[in-house]
């Protein structure tokens, strides 16, 4: 199918820069958020302040996009889960020095401990779905796939 | 492989880069460029689930094609390591493990509670001017930092 293969070459794109950045290397994120390197941070704000300019003129135009209908962005309101996952996110972020797209591009690079921390993000995410007894709710900021599934 | 990657490339390079993808992830699919979705998808495949969002595997699959692509073929080519050296550096390998693997289940646990981690928050909720993302990409901010001190403190400045 045509979504797979644009799924496939966005993950290569996106991987490829996270590696062309070194985000995969523990040493980067942990020089960021010591606060003794800003270079990630000039990384993530440059990258919004290309993409949310460039949304926003597409939202109002009412693009209809090939795979998805019409172009819809997600305004959710903050809720309580919103600060408890993002204080427990933040700190395994903090200790692990890796999230999860720059953990798969750290194996990439060999770095064994990599195999290490995927298995870590898979059972953290599994974990919640059995509390929760959902399956594949984590949507990716905006929750657009969700799958609900009884018992 | 081809050494054509400089050592690292500047953020103002790979940060516009990576916008454009986000935009255009949005405009082909209507979907954020985010990443703990394509976990919950694989791992979904993986345990046999129904409803599988396909495309969200092999975006998965990509993530890693890419950092191949990167590290082995346009570089050099990284050598088979462990990584993580400022850690090492600090702490023995046999608590380097269990600490990585911690940090990665509560980072995993805290995604799924938030409902997305650095990219789906932080970089495509944000450049959707999301409220919630916001909040949850402040708050992540502010406890990496605390605890990246706290570890600081912990271990004597050495960390």
């Amino acid at each position: 199918m045509k979504l797979n293969l644009i799924g496939l070459l966005f993950g290569i794109a996106f991987g490829g820069v996270l590696a062309a950045s070194n985000l995969h290397e523990y040493d980067t994120i942990h020089a960021m958020l010591r606060l003794d390197e800003f270079d990630v941070f000039w990384f993530m704000a440059s990258a919004i302040a290309v993409s949310a300019p460039l949304l926003w003129l597409l939202e109002r135009r009412r693009i209809h996009t090939p795979f998805g209908g019409e172009l819809a962005l997600s305004r959710s309101k903050p809720e309580k889960h919103h600060v408890q996952g993002g204080a427990l996110f933040g700190v395994g972020w903090a200790i692990a020095g890796t999230c999860p797209a720059p953990a798969l591009v750290m194996v990439s690079s060999g770095a064994l401990l990599g195999l290490v921390a995927i298995p870590g993000i898979f059972l953290g995410l599994h974990l919640r779905e059995r509390q929760t007894k959902t399956v594949g709710h984590v949507g990716d900021g905006e929750h657009r796939e969700t799958v609900v599934v009884p018992g | 492989m081809f050494d054509l990657l400089p050592d690292r490339l500047a953020w103002y390079v790979g940060g516009p880069v990576l916008g454009l993808l986000i935009v255009g992830l949005f405009a082909i699919a209507n979907q954020p460029l985010g990443a703990s979705g394509a976990y919950v998808q694989t791992s979904g495949l993986l345990r046999r689930m129904p409803d599988v969002v396909t495309w969200r595997v092999w975006y998965f699959v990509g993530m890693f094609v890419g950092g191949v692509l990167v590290t082995q073929v346009l570089r050099e080519g990284a050598e088979i390591r462990s990584g993580y050296d400022a850690l090492r550096n600090v702490f023995p390998l046999w608590a380097v493990v269990p600490l990585v693997f911690g940090g990665a289940t509560l980072l995993g646990y805290g995604a799924a509670v938030a409902g997305g981690c650095t990219s789906g928050h932080g970089m495509c909720g944000t450049a959707q001017r999301s409220p919630a993302s916001l909040t949850v990409t402040a708050t992540f901010m502010a406890t990496a930092v605390l605890t990246t001190l706290a570890l600081r403190i912990v271990t004597g400045g050495d960390l």
